[in-house]
């Protein structure tokens, strides 16, 4: 009797084992990736420049990202979130290896929660510039600057894909953390 | 006294070999328990919410109710208030329109449909929560929870920062972009939109409390 209850015990392990173990290696990959995602944002945001080669009377003919408060605070935010990710990745490999760690994945979910709403308010606040950049807006008589700096605004546009790309992935990193916290 | 304890000892000495000392030992526990019940101390009313066993889930689960209900609040006023937000000037100038609606500017439209989802979400996830206090045992529904704040936060992160975006641009312009500030002409419009943005940025802060808090109610012991 008891021979046989403790090998029902241990041929349910190996099974939850795996799935803890699967669990942390897609956090890994996930966490990887969406370092992957912000550091393409962060660096295709900071190099845009675009100098027009002619004149005009009521429109400067020099775009920076430096220019508009939004797309700097953009750009800062996503290296933040960079740093943060691959500052974070040791911890999560070591996930792999200790599955029962409790404080330091909750440790993790609190960090990550912190940067899911740095990462969310930056892309977010640069795809409203980005918008206006392109339609502008009537009411207010702000010009659409699409239609002279054409490449900085295809630049711009771009960039934002990497930073909600990552923005989901944080989403879901949080949820599998939260997932393998209440299954141990 | 004696008896009771030799009726206890012959029915852990011979379990279930016999019935005849098992119904002398049934009348011999019952007067036992109920001599150490009486001389117990009395537990103060409160206890029997909080129990010990349940390691502080209770009262996590009943700080989530509250924060839920905080939460309310500012996202409520910030959505009637821009909702609501419509000034027209008396005044007709040769550059600008003279009304400005929050449906003029798509950021302050998104905002506003945002936090009114959200005031929504969060008057219809009371019940849940409610469940959760009585019941701190459900790990599933507590999971569920979680993760639908989580989208709450991020959704509102994202819609009061955008119209934190345009309100910055409203109140100082961009030289670059040769977009003028238009703070100076519409206070009122102004005013509004800043106050329900700095209330959504409230609430985001109580929803991700409401996400930490309920990651470290939903660990194992």
């Amino acid at each position: 009797m008891k021979g046989s209850v403790e090998q029902g015990e241990t041929s349910k392990a190996p099974l939850s084992s795996g799935i803890s173990k699967g669990v942390a290696i897609l956090d890994v990959i996930l966490r990887f990736v969406a370092f992957i995602g912000t550091l393409a944002s962060a660096i295709a945001m900071g190099t845009t420049k675009q100098t027009l080669s002619f004149f005009t009377q009521f429109i400067q003919f020099k775009a920076q990202y430096s220019d508009l408060p939004t797309l700097m605070f953009f750009v800062v935010a996503n290296s933040i979130v960079c740093a943060y990710l691959i500052l974070s990745l040791p911890l999560s490999i070591v996930h792999i290896i200790r599955s029962r760690a409790k404080y330091s994945r909750l440790i993790l979910i609190f960090f990550d929660a912190a940067m899911l709403a740095l990462v969310t308010a930056g892309a977010s606040a640069a795809a409203a510039i980005v918008y206006l950049a392109h339609k502008g807006n009537v009411r207010a008589n702000w010009l659409a600057i699409c239609q002279q700096f054409d490449s900085f605004c295809e630049r711009i546009s771009g960039s934002l894909i990497g930073s909600f790309v990552a923005m989901v992935l944080l989403l879901l990193l949080i949820i599998l953390s939260a997932i393998a916290l209440a299954r141990r | 006294m004696s008896t009771s304890q030799e009726a206890a000892t012959v029915v852990l000495d011979i379990g279930a070999a016999g019935k005849a000392p098992a119904t002398t030992s049934v009348a011999a526990p019952a007067p036992a328990p109920a001599a150490p019940a009486s001389s117990q101390p009395r537990k103060s009313p409160g206890t029997f919410f909080f129990r010990r066993k349940d390691h502080g889930s209770r009262c996590v689960a009943l700080l989530d109710f509250l924060l839920r209900i905080a939460a309310f609040g500012p996202t409520l006023a910030a959505a009637i208030a821009t909702g609501t937000s419509d000034e027209t000037l008396s005044v007709f100038t040769q550059f600008f329109q003279f009304r400005a609606r929050f449906d003029d500017f798509p950021a302050f439209l998104f905002f506003m449909v945002a936090n009114a989802i959200t005031a929504g979400y969060l008057v219809l996830s009371l019940p849940f929560s409610a469940a959760v206090v009585l019941r701190p045992q459900t790990t599933g529904l507590r999971l569920l929870l979680l993760v639908c704040d989580l989208i709450m936060v991020a959704l509102l992160a994202a819609a009061a920062s955008a119209a934190a975006a345009m309100v910055d641009l409203a109140h100082n312009g961009n030289l670059r972009a040769n977009w003028v500030a238009i703070c100076m002409q519409f206070h009122g419009f102004c005013q509004r939109t800043s106050g329900s943005v700095v209330g959504s940025f409230i609430s985001v802060l109580i929803l991700m409390l409401l996400v930490i808090f309920g990651a470290f109610a939903i660990r194992k012991r």
